[in-house]
């Protein structure tokens, strides 16, 4: 009798009759139904091993093991597939003692493709082109057909898919809106008189936002923050009670649910007559949404994914968001989510704001598109079991870059990323407050008709 | 021996080419036809020229930002390349070649510019195999081919010198010209079937990476039914 294998993470039990039959049934029918075939056909041929990756893997620089080099991982799942489902594999098979899937070889993929943060760094550093994040999207994919997946990432999914809250916090609506009443008491506090409210279910407004529904229960400096400066552009906003999560780990380990989730968001924003799907400060529920949006759902249903920070962007520069200069007088840095930063997608957008509001803004080496993982990602932090890697091995990088910048205020507009760097700053003792983008806005919104913030306690 | 030349340089070297040719005209062909597939099947239609050409471009010319990771590979492997598309092509003795097979002639590589690019391959050649066999990381990464390329090519290189050279020759100039020629042949055989290939598939590689991301609709629910799993809890 077999024993139920043990990962770093935790894993619900799965069936281990025949896994790797099963496992190649599973790649069989993700080639023949999706998109990876070619990418691998490609990679099979060009990959060079030329080791240049090595240089921009944090996971790697941090442990050394060769076993963590992207091109290393990856060849885990491009063995597979040259040897099931290529000709010469085949051929190769028939004539010379090769290679073959068992048992152990997918507990070695198990584990190395959630080492993998799947920040996509290494993808600059490939003199061929290969993205081994997409290798690694796909073999979780793979690995969660046959039932491996990281049950932190799985019962959030089930929550929101198929669960009564429909969120993958679990947070019934009635407290959803007994927060949001809260948090406008809280405001009316900031701003006396202004009236910010959180509204929910409002029909036919132009913006339905989907913050990560994780700042519902810790990030409530970040939501008044959302709300002050929505209502200071004059949007029209609301919230949707019967799905107000931006969060979709579909993204993290399977396209199956990553396409189920964004159909129930849309579904959300049609039946409240909504035209633009508005992402709170989050990096991989941006994506998801961004990409998801034109991946999964039809073209005539398609409706434009907006980050908020990109609406306050827009609202600076057009004139409608005021923003007191150098409210903030401490040294503040500023952390870029490698979802929405590696490509090129929200960079500026932020620094734009940051430095009219900071006297003190400094930059991380390196940064932006080049940033470094907070060690967090690819749905790591939800894992709390593997907190000690994650961040004491994972977090090092970031953790020295922040020390470096002697900053007081390190910025992180990322619900993942704002868990990771407050367990950095936890576990490595460093002298520093996180906060989100929109936190400061608490100190620097001017509303339309003048009024200022009052001064209220300063961050811990 | 002479024999044995005429061979290589004959109907061993035709063939090798011949091969070379259809090879990378079927992996050429395969991937552009893939590409088709991936957009017809694909929710994001869009195929992201722009950005796979820029990409692309970028890794044509050095890359002084990699230097900083890995100084000694970096420059090892730019010079190896540079001494790889220039001397088979503006080496003076190889346009004769290129003249008597297709008719077509273009200026030639002054010779001791020539002789250094060659020597600069060998040094990059060897340090580029050290580096493989003595750099854990290289070392584990590395298959067969990967070592055996490299040194395929400094052998070209070597006996390439030597021909060209025949006073520091201490074989005979055919063995000599044997060996580059037989070597140079078994290059052309492997190209389409080994990492090679990126010469014809580097352009391609990024579009592929992009349009990786350019998912199927549906897929998942095919996949589900596929593997009878549509009407089970999450």
């Amino acid at each position: 009798m077999h024993q139920q294998p043990h990962y770093t993470y935790y894993a619900e039990d799965f069936p281990l009759e025949e896994r790797p039959r099963r496992f190649l049934e599973a790649f069989a029918a993700i080639l023949r139904y999706s998109n990876y075939g070619p990418a691998l056909d490609t990679y099979v041929h060009v990959s060079a091993k030329c080791s240049l990756c090595t240089a921009a893997c944090p996971v790697y620089q941090a442990t050394g093991d060769p076993q963590d080099i992207p091109c290393h991982r990856s060849e885990l799942l491009l063995r597979v597939y040259r040897r099931y489902f290529t000709l010469a594999g085949a051929l190769k098979a028939r004539f010379l003692d090769s290679f073959h899937l068992s048992d152990g070889y997918i507990d070695t993929m198990a584990e190395a493709f959630y080492r993998c943060t799947a920040c996509k760094r290494c993808l600059a550093s490939c003199p061929m082109g290969i993205d081994h994040a997409l290798i690694t999207h796909l073999a979780r994919w793979i690995l969660s057909e046959i039932g491996i997946v990281p049950k932190a990432l799985l019962v959030s999914v089930r929550e929101q898919l198929e669960g009564e809250t429909r969120n993958t916090s679990a947070i019934p609506t009635v407290a959803m809106r007994d927060t949001c009443e809260f948090l406008e008491e809280e405001l009316d506090e900031i701003y006396p008189g202004a009236g910010i409210k959180f509204p929910i279910d409002v029909q036919g407004s132009e913006y339905v936002f989907f913050p990560a529904v994780s700042d519902y229960l810790l990030e409530a400096d970040t939501l008044m923050g959302n709300a002050a400066m929505l209502h200071a552009i004059g949007a029209s906003w609301t919230i949707g009670s019967e799905n107000f999560d931006g969060i979709d780990y579909g993204l993290f380990y399977s396209d199956r649910m990553w396409e189920r989730i964004i159909k129930a968001q849309v579904a959300e924003i049609k039946r409240l007559g909504g035209r633009v799907m508005l992402i709170g400060e989050c990096g991989h529920a941006s994506r998801s949404a961004k990409e998801g949006m034109q991946n999964f759902i039809p073209e005539e249903e398609r409706l434009p994914v907006v980050n908020i920070m990109e609406l306050a962007h827009a609202g600076f520069v057009s004139g409608e968001l005021k923003l007191i200069e150098n409210a903030i007088e401490q040294r503040t840095t500023y952390h870029d989510p490698c979802n929405i930063a590696r490509k090129g997608w929200i960079v500026e957008q932020p620094r734009v704001l940051l430095r009219h509001i900071c006297s003190d803004f400094v930059e991380m080496t390196p940064n932006g598109v080049d940033n470094y993982c907070c060690g967090g990602g690819g749905g790591t932090v939800s894992i709390d079991e593997i907190r000690e890697f994650r961040v004491m091995v994972g977090g090092e990088t970031k953790a020295e870059q922040i020390k470096a910048t002697g900053a007081h205020f390190v910025v992180t507009p990322c619900a993942n990323c704002k868990k990771q760097v407050s367990e950095i700053i936890e576990d490595f003792k460093l002298d520093v407050v996180r906060t989100g983008l929109h936190d400061l806005f608490l100190q620097a919104i001017i509303m339309p008709d003048g009024q200022k913030p009052e001064a209220r306690r300063v961050f811990e | 021996m002479s024999e044995w030349l005429l061979w290589a340089r004959g109907p061993m070297f035709r063939f090798a080419m011949l091969l070379m040719v259809l090879g990378v005209i079927r992996l050429v062909v395969l991937s552009l036809l893939n590409l088709v597939a991936v957009s017809r099947m694909a929710g994001d239609k869009r195929i992201p020229i722009a950005t796979a050409l820029r990409g692309t471009a970028g890794w044509l010319f050095p890359r002084w930002g990699a230097l900083t990771g890995h100084p000694v590979l970096t420059l090892a492997s730019m010079i190896f390349h540079l001494a790889m598309i220039i001397t088979p092509i503006f080496l003076g003795a190889h346009i004769l070649l290129w003249q008597r097979g297709l008719g077509l002639s273009w200026p030639a590589l002054a010779q001791p510019l020539a002789d250094a690019l060659t020597l600069a391959g060998i040094v990059a050649g060897v340090v580029l195999i050290v580096q493989r066999i003595f750099a854990r990381a290289s070392r584990e990464l590395s298959r067969l081919q990967d070592y055996l390329l490299p040194v395929l090519i400094t052998i070209i290189f070597a006996t390439g010198y030597l021909a060209m050279h025949p006073g520091s020759d201490p074989l005979s100039y055919e063995a000599v010209m044997l060996i580059h020629v037989v070597c140079g042949n078994l290059l052309l055989f492997a190209l389409p079937f080994s990492k090679l290939s990126h010469v014809m598939l580097f352009p391609i590689t990024r579009l592929v990476s992009e349009m990786g991301w350019h998912l199927a609709p549906d897929a998942g629910q095919r996949v589900a039914a596929t593997l009878h799993k549509e009407d089970q809890p999450i």
